[in-house]
């Protein structure tokens, strides 16, 4: 290694960025040259000077007060006292929460006399048919908001409805709009680190060429976190949009009844529901439930989902009893 | 009368949450402040974004992965509240990348100069295009890797990469053009050529 190498590499050496082998370099370079052991030691003294005169920089120190405020309002928020205060806002704010209060409390009582007058009257009307009645409000389950799964093979503990918004809702925020909280991370290593059924996953969907059934196209894979469940994300661009191609496990509750159900089932994908405006396709494994969001045309994505089950389901089915 | 009384397995549930959260994520507190100062340069604003961006990651604590860096995860929150609150306030924001441009074509490699006090040291970062100093604070004073640093700022990598190194450079070049100014190279040098001599 030369003088100018090192120089160029230096900090990220001090930084602990390079590969071992440049490490080996950098180490036997120093070994041979004082000059550029003088300037490591330099670079080493200034990135800790500017360290410290950061740190200690008077302006860059948080008041006990704000310190404390801070503490308090975190703690009162996570037990559910009340909402937090912007600092900026503290101060005219009190004035305005008393009147917002006393507004909210009119509006909050007028709601609940409406409700009670629903409720009475949906009550008179239970009573004039009392058939209806025992149907109807008094032994109904309550009423989903969205429709349940259309295919009577698949167990509903499997591929729950829940499970399928979580899908629809990681294909809008991650796939769609790009706002998770979390990061996604690469696919493999969530693979290594999470799920074995994510190694590999990607070359059950697209070719060694790069290929997708139905001539779609490849854009990305990773896996994300959506209201704290983990996909495997691979996301396909088909006539133009968006379709993410999602896995998630889902345990095994009941063994024997989902094994005879796949047993019938095999691979087959059904068109699960719609779910704010995507369309979700979804089918499952042993362990784990597979769907395909986009907002193509039903017909399209059920296609779609057709193309590529046989393979996704042979590679899960596989890693999920390696032999 | 309408309320719903908490039950003691709630209270409980929620107070270890919080404890989780307290020992965690809020021994970060002054590194997020400083951040965000750097990012806002107003007192007041600073305050705001941290407390914005703690109340944020204690909503969605359950999120956090245990054993991961929780400094990084916080730090990218704060700059996804950030860039929110710059988008809701600012119409037309306009990207001045003259001063990156500049110093990217700068090519001098300066010696790394001894003997500078901590305030010239501040002084030359805060002569740096604002893109360095971003990068070189987080990795050489918040000690975020390359990689934290890319994910949080929502830069590639190698663009991160560049920028830290030539931020560097740049505060190296800063700190020696100061230095030569007023002599602390030549007295430097006089020093050690007496010690050679009396040697």
């Amino acid at each position: 290694m030369q003088c100018r190498e090192f120089r160029e590499i230096a900090d990220s050496y001090l930084g602990n960025e390079l590969i071992v082998e440049t490490n080996h370099e950098v180490i036997s370079h120093l070994e041979h040259c004082s000059k550029c052991r003088s300037e490591l030691a330099a670079r080493r003294e200034l990135r800790s000077q500017l360290r410290e005169a950061f740190i200690k920089a008077p302006e860059n120190q948080m008041s006990p007060e704000f310190t404390q405020r801070l503490r308090t309002q975190l703690h009162d928020y996570a037990v559910g006292k009340r909402s937090v205060t912007p600092v900026s806002q503290r101060g005219w704010r009190s004035s305005v929460m008393v009147r917002r209060t006393s507004w909210l409390a009119l509006a909050a009582c007028l709601l609940l006399a409406s409700a009670f007058g629903l409720v009475l009257v949906r009550q008179r009307i239970s009573e004039r048919s009392p058939q209806q009645g025992k149907e109807g409000v008094a032994g109904r389950e309550p009423t989903p908001t969205y429709p349940a799964e259309l295919n009577p093979g698949i167990p509903v503990s499997i591929v729950k409805t829940e499970l399928a918004r979580d899908a629809a809702g990681d294909h809008r925020d991650c796939a769609v709009h790009f706002r998770l909280a979390e990061k996604p991370i690469d696919l493999e290593v969530a693979g290594r680190k999470y799920d074995p059924v994510y190694v590999n996953l990607t070359k059950a969907v697209v070719s060694e060429q790069g290929e997708v059934p139905l001539g779609a196209e490849f854009v990305e894979a990773h896996s994300c976190v959506f209201q704290g469940r983990r996909f495997a994300h691979i996301i396909l661009r088909y006539h133009g949009r968006l379709v993410s191609f999602l896995v998630t496990e889902i345990g095994d509750s009941n063994p024997a009844k989902t094994n005879a159900a796949l047993a019938s089932k095999g691979a087959q994908v059904i068109a699960c529901s719609q779910f704010d405006g995507y369309q979700v396709s979804c089918f499952q494994t042993a362990r784990h439930a597979v769907f395909i969001v986009s907002d193509l045309p039903e017909g399209d994505n059920l296609a779609l989902a057709r193309a590529v089950a046989p393979s996704v389901f042979a590679h899960i089915t596989h890693a999920e009893n390696p032999a | 009368m309408f309320a719903i009384a908490p039950t003691r397995e709630s209270q409980v549930a929620v107070e270890k949450q919080w404890s989780a959260f307290e020992a965690e994520a809020m021994p970060h507190a002054t590194s997020l402040f400083r951040i965000a100062l750097w990012l806002t340069r107003d007192q007041t604003e600073a305050e705001d974004l941290v407390q914005e961006t703690l109340t944020e990651a204690l909503a969605s604590f359950h999120r956090f992965t245990q054993g991961t860096n929780c400094r990084a995860w916080l730090v990218s929150i704060m700059y996804h509240r950030h860039s929110k609150r710059r988008k809701a306030t600012t119409r037309l924001h306009l990207v001045s990348d003259a001063e990156e441009r500049i110093a990217e074509t700068i090519a001098f490699e300066a010696p790394t100069p001894q003997n500078v006090t901590d305030e010239e040291v501040l002084g030359a970062l805060e002569r740096l295009p604002r893109a360095f100093q971003e990068v070189v604070i987080l990795a050489d004073v918040e000690e975020m890797s390359y990689k934290e640093i890319a994910a949080a700022t929502d830069v590639p990598m190698g663009t991160v990469m560049s920028r830290i190194s030539r931020g560097r450079s740049l505060l190296r070049g800063e700190l020696a053009s100061y230095a030569k100014a007023h002599g602390f190279g030549e007295s430097d040098k006089r020093r050690i050529s007496r010690v050679s001599e009396d040697q």
